[in-house]
């Protein structure tokens, strides 16, 4: 598996959104995008691109994936239409950038919970 | 951290994904009704054929509602596919039974999607989807009406013949 660069928030601007030994996702609220570090590469994702992003890498189906016995190489072209960046990655890297994505999901949806029951109510 | 997701969209991702599946639903719907026009036409049901022609077209209304709410809100519309559509029909009656399920799994599916929105508190949603509760209510009964003239009126002798001009003047006219 190819190691991945971790690279430090850029900017003071950028929040961390959710990170594991492998990559991160932050989020730039100046420019209202994010940016995905995974793969030794930092991209930024607007809010559909990353959409697309995470649809496209759930659909990959990693059992069918694991199971599948023929001498194939176990590489996968993660291509965003009308987005800037593709990935081409194994499937440890696949559940790798799963990983990240579900957890930075769930890190945006507590923050708009918070956001909603707690900040817009008390504006 | 601004709540980048909500700046953009009024719905969440999930409601979105319900939308899109009831687009496809009233879509499907539309498409159903104009079979049922067509196979009443062939048989010489005239009347019924005009009311599903009538049908088709409010389906079609409904999915442009839904279509355009989701893009309204910021969402993501998606223009559906619809394949399949049974196009011959073993009966006059079986029509009539097939358009009330599939007016009972339109009812259905919007009741989940209400549920879905209160679950997130997402009243505007709720409050788009009260005309179609209502509308529901109308649909149904007109559906469940034009069964019933199977029953009262009977197929015997001149019967479907009956049933066909009756259905022509169903109407739902509550006020409540
Ligand atoms: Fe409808
Ligand atoms: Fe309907």
């Amino acid at each position: 598996m190819v190691t991945t660069l971790i690279t430090d928030p850029q900017t003071s601007t950028w929040s961390d959104v959710f990170s594991t030994q492998n990559g991160a996702v932050y989020q730039c609220d100046a420019e209202r995008c994010w940016y995905v570090d995974f793969a030794g590469k930092v991209a930024k994702f607007d809010y559909r691109c990353l959409l697309k992003l995470k649809k496209a890498v759930y659909n990959v189906d990693i059992e069918a994936k694991l199971l599948d016995s023929s001498k194939d190489p176990d590489v996968e072209i993660i291509f965003i239409c009308a987005c800037d960046h593709t990935y081409i990655l194994t499937l440890l890297q696949i559940i790798a950038l799963k990983e990240i994505l579900e957890g930075a999901f769930v890190m945006l949806q507590l923050n708009h919970i918070i956001q909603d029951r707690l900040y817009r109510i008390a504006l | 951290m601004k709540d980048l997701i909500r700046i953009r969209s009024l719905i969440s991702a999930e409601v979105e994904s319900l939308l899109n599946q009831q687009v496809k639903k009233e879509a499907t719907s539309s498409s159903i009704y104009l079979a049922m026009a067509s196979w009443c036409n062939r048989n010489g049901y005239d009347y019924s054929s005009d009311y599903f022609f009538k049908q088709a077209e409010e389906e079609r209304q409904h999915q442009l509602k839904f279509y355009k709410y989701i893009l309204d809100m910021g969402g993501n519309a998606i223009s559906p596919d619809v394949t399949g559509i049974k196009q011959e029909y073993n009966s006059f009656r079986e029509v009539f039974e097939e358009a009330l399920d599939q007016e009972i799994s339109v009812t259905q599916s919007i009741k989940n999607i209400y549920a879905r929105c209160l679950k997130e508190q997402d009243f505007v949603t709720n409050e788009f989807l009260n005309w179609f509760l209502k509308e529901q209510r109308e649909e149904e009964y007109k559906a469940r009406r034009a069964l019933e003239l199977f029953e009262v009126i009977g197929e015997e002798g001149t019967g479907r013949w009956q049933i066909d001009k009756h259905v022509g003047g169903i109407k739902y006219d509550s006020e409540a």
